[in-house]
């Protein structure tokens, strides 16, 4: 590990752990607009985040260590996710940081303890939101790994850095086994980012949540971290699609220029992508549980296509 | 005259394919018949822009004409007659289904493709010129077996029709980058898929009704409306007089 590299962690965690909020704010807002509503501010998530780090903690009193931990290791976690998929600045390829079943694999251990959360405390939301998220996990992780199997498959690596290196100095504007996988890829942004039709992150509805039901018990510094890692969450997932589809601005240059512009670039793209992600929620209702896997039969076809393209074509 | 070269922009071109290819998918999965029509509408637009474009890289003046055929007929003329045999018939989703439900058939068309792609490796791999003539016709065919899928999975008779429609859009692809449909052939096709969208016209309002049955129904919708149309002429008559 280099100095460049470390440059790079600094860089691309601070980049990610200032936007992330931002995204959150501007999906509410077109959302908002969309439904003839004026929404909140759009900085909204940044005040909300700012106010929880103030307020103290409550914990019941049948929770364990695994409440009071959670919420360290997603957010750890989730940092450690955002080395693998550069946002602005790619860097010289190391060690498999960038790995592809690693990002995974963390992904999966962070929504793991989320999980374990939302049993801990004994309560009936937190028990069916845990519940609801490992029975749609269950179904969506094998498309997902098809998903990322695919992209591993057109790109010919298994490494983020690489895969976004190749992209960035690619001549040809579209390519098609990409287009194809942008859509099992979007699919799973949905999916992961508990949004709109898998789950409403609007509503306290117990009928309906997932993902507010298992950090219904946090509060506090524990629930800003949850908030927090959540939108890191689903920052990382754009920044897959925005890097793998788009890629105009990314650069491998450590210039203060070329990071500038970079920055300016994802920050604008992802915009975009969260924009059309408040168009699409808006513009659909919420699918009825046991419908999910139409949605994700959806995805796994795709993805299959692209792999057959690459052998086939 | 078609297969004469690999055009110029075949990345746009393959592009084009796959989301014709996208739109096949859609039609096949998707079960409100509005979405159903604009993804056929979308389907026919991007097939003519596909033949523009290979017009533009090998000048053959036909392309261009059943460029002009497909954006008339199956983007303006078909589906606006479809739409409003919808509004007639006032049915909005399509939920009925034999045999194979869209995530069923959606499972079965990832086979298909693969059968496709399996069957024309050794066949296209000496015949065409470029790759971008092989996922054309792979594209082409498949988009047939979407359609057919459709039309025996799909229980109502006006998306039986839209499963038609696609299998003749999979005969133009395949057309377009493989093997040349006289031009003559291809007008023929488009007064078929009228008479097909005419034929769906009167199945959809009474094909579970005896001849009687239909008249009325047929009546019903019909007659209110011509009806109202004289009252309003005899209406302005009287008022001119």
């Amino acid at each position: 590990m280099n100095a460049s590299f470390l440059l790079y962690a600094l860089l691309n965690t601070v980049l990610v752990v200032l936007l992330s909020p931002f995204y959150m704010g501007l999906i509410k807002i077109v959302k908002a607009r969309a439904q003839g509503r004026r929404g909140p501010p759009l900085l909204q998530p940044y005040y909300n985040l700012s106010k929880l780090l103030k307020k103290e903690r409550i914990y019941s009193k049948n929770t364990s260590a695994i409440m009071r931990a959670t919420p360290y290791i997603n957010i750890a976690v989730m940092l450690v996710a955002s080395l693998c998929i550069p946002l602005a600045l790619i860097p010289t390829p190391t060690d498999g940081i960038g790995n592809v079943i690693l990002f995974l694999y963390m992904l999966a251990l962070a929504k793991f303890f989320m999980a374990l959360s939302g049993l801990d405390a004994g309560g009936t939301f937190g028990g069916m939101g845990s519940s609801r998220e490992m029975s749609i996990s269950a179904i969506i992780e094998p498309i997902t790994i098809i998903a990322f199997a695919a992209l591993s498959f057109s790109l010919h690596t298994t490494d983020f850095h690489q895969m976004f290196l190749e992209r960035a100095g690619a001549t040809a504007f579209l390519n098609p086994g990409l287009l194809l996988i942008a859509i099992p890829l979007f699919i799973v942004l949905i999916v992961e980012t508990s949004r709109v039709p898998v789950d409403n992150p609007e509503t306290h509805l117990e009928l309906t949540m997932v993902h507010e039901a298992m950090v219904l018990e946090y509060s506090g510094r524990d629930l800003a971290l949850m908030e927090l890692s959540h939108a890191i969450k689903q920052t990382l997932y754009m920044a897959v699609l925005i890097n793998i589809l788009l890629p105009w601005g990314l650069t491998s240059e450590l210039t203060v220029a070329g990071i500038l512009i970079a920055a300016a670039a994802f920050a604008l793209k992802a915009g975009l992508l969260s924009f059309v992600t408040g168009l699409v929620e808006s513009s659909m209702a919420k699918m009825r549980f046991f419908n999910l896997p139409s949605l994700f039969m959806i995805a796994f076809f795709f993805s299959i296509l692209t792999i057959w393209l690459e052998v086939f074509g | 005259m078609i297969a004469s070269g690999l055009p110029a922009g075949g990345d746009w071109i393959e592009a084009l394919l796959v989301m014709v290819l996208v739109t096949g998918a859609f039609v096949v999965t998707r079960k409100d018949l509005l979405s159903l029509v604009s993804a056929y509408q979308l389907q026919s637009l991007l097939l003519s822009v596909i033949a523009v474009s290979l017009y533009l890289s090998n000048g053959s003046e036909m392309l261009l004409y059943l460029a002009v055929l497909t954006v008339t007929s199956k983007v303006i003329l078909i589906p606006y007659a479809i739409k409003k045999i919808q509004k007639e018939i006032k049915i909005s989703r399509d939920i009925d289904f034999h045999y194979l439900s869209p995530m069923e058939s959606i499972t079965a068309m990832i086979f298909l493709i693969l059968l496709v792609y399996g069957s024309f490796t050794k066949i296209l791999r000496e015949l065409s010129p470029g790759d971008l003539f092989y996922l054309g016709a792979v594209f082409g065919i498949s988009l047939t077996l979407m359609g057919m899928l459709i039309t025996f999975s799909r229980k109502k008779v006006i998306t039986k029709v839209i499963g038609y429609l696609t299998m003749e859009n999979g005969v133009l692809l395949f057309s377009l980058f493989l093997t040349e449909l006289p031009f003559m052939i291809e007008v023929l096709v488009m007064i078929d898929l009228f008479m097909i969208v005419l034929l769906a016209a009167i199945l959809s309002i009474g094909v579970d009704s005896s001849v009687e049955e239909f008249r009325e129904k047929f009546n019903a919708i019909h007659i209110p409306r011509l009806q109202k149309r004289f009252e309003h002429l005899r209406k302005r008559n009287g008022e001119e007089a």
